[in-house]
């Protein structure tokens, strides 16, 4: 019970996502910072205001972080099949210096 | 990109790479705006007075007053990236002892801080969030007068017969009779992000900026000590000097 419990918790607080996943976080956050900063420079020279740069750019961060930092479930869609519990120890084994190793 | 922590800090890391980009972006783009500042200097009157640097000092020295009218217009250096715009007048003059090769001496006689519309109205996007004022009085009366006020560009510094906030002295003591002095002005524009730029001279011009319009006096002469002889010799040589005082005030 205790155990299970706090493997809860350290789940949550590790937020693993799957491969599909990481690879998704990886081209959202650059998108998001780069358009953002980008968003940020171009609206602020044609309004000629600064502040405008300031919080475009920091506004773009803050979405970035809410986007890709939780451990939403879209990035775990695709989780990793593994081989069933047991599967390859019974046949063909490990070799190892022509030794079998079970 | 496979937990929590690495995630906060891929987007962390690749934040302060775009924020340095958009940063040198802004700073560049300084450049694409012209600048055409002028100025028009002229001396009102100069006295040259004893005096002391602190009140326990034995030491006197001659301190130059040098009043004098500024009309510039300094509204082309404000850009979007302009935070503000510090501005100076030097007076400029040769060397006590006149070896050609000294460099001439050079003492701020005057000196301001012009803000920019963006360092004294700053923008904050939270004020959307903040509750309207309840009472009813507040509000009409705060309107009209924000209505009323225009969005000035700064920059235009106009001084007539201005005092300067500092009276002058040379490193020897003596000022009086010191010829060829003429008042400059400077400036430094301190930007939001970027690198800080200096008075470029008259005729000079980097890209897209020219160099400052006028911004130098016509060359004049400090006069004689103001009171020298009322002081030492009241009665003697008190017709000589005053009147060589005035002429050369008028220069």
């Amino acid at each position: 019970m205790a155990d299970d419990l706090l493997q809860q918790a350290q789940e949550l607080f590790e937020g693993q996502i799957d491969f599909e996943g990481q690879k998704k976080t990886e081209l959202v956050s650059t998108i998001i910072l780069a358009v953002s900063g980008l968003l940020a420079f171009i609206l602020g020279f044609v309004q000629q205001n600064i502040y405008v740069t300031l919080w475009v750019g920091l506004s773009g961060a803050a979405i970035a972080f809410l986007v890709v930092v939780p451990p939403y479930p879209f990035y775990n869609m695709s989780p990793e099949k593994w081989l069933p519990k047991g599967s390859g120890m019974a046949g063909s084994g490990i070799e190892i210096d022509g030794r079998r190793i079970n | 990109m496979h937990s929590t922590l690495v995630r906060a800090q891929n987007v962390f890391g690749f934040f302060t790479t775009v924020a340095f980009c958009t940063a040198l972006l802004t700073a560049l783009s300084v450049l694409l705006t012209p600048q055409t500042p002028s100025a028009t200097i002229e001396l009102r009157n100069v006295q040259v007075v004893k005096g002391r640097p602190h009140y326990y000092s034995p030491k006197k020295e001659e301190y130059a007053h040098i009043k004098f009218d500024l009309d510039a217009d300094f509204t082309s250096l404000f850009n979007w990236n302009t935070k503000q715009l510090f501005v100076w007048i030097t007076a400029t003059y040769p060397p006590a002892n006149t070896s050609s090769s000294a460099h001439p001496s050079q003492a701020i006689i005057w000196d301001t801080i012009v803000n920019s519309h963006s360092q004294s109205h700053p923008f904050n996007p939270f004020k959307f969030f903040e509750k309207a004022p309840l009472s009813t009085k507040k509000p009409q009366k705060s309107t009209p007068t924000k209505k009323q006020e225009p969005r000035l560009r700064p920059g235009i510094v106009r001084l007539k017969n201005s005092k300067p906030k500092y009276q002058i002295t040379d490193i020897s003591g003596l000022l009086s009779d010191c010829v060829n002095v003429t008042l400059e002005v400077g400036w430094n524009v301190q930007p939001w992000v970027g690198a800080l730029t200096w008075t470029l001279p008259e005729g000079m011009q980097l890209g897209r900026w020219k160099g400052v319009k006028g911004g130098k006096s016509k060359v004049f002469n400090m006069p004689a000590l103001k009171g020298k002889s009322a002081n030492s010799e009241p009665v003697v040589a008190s017709s000589g000097t005053p009147k060589a005082a005035e002429a050369s005030a008028v220069l």
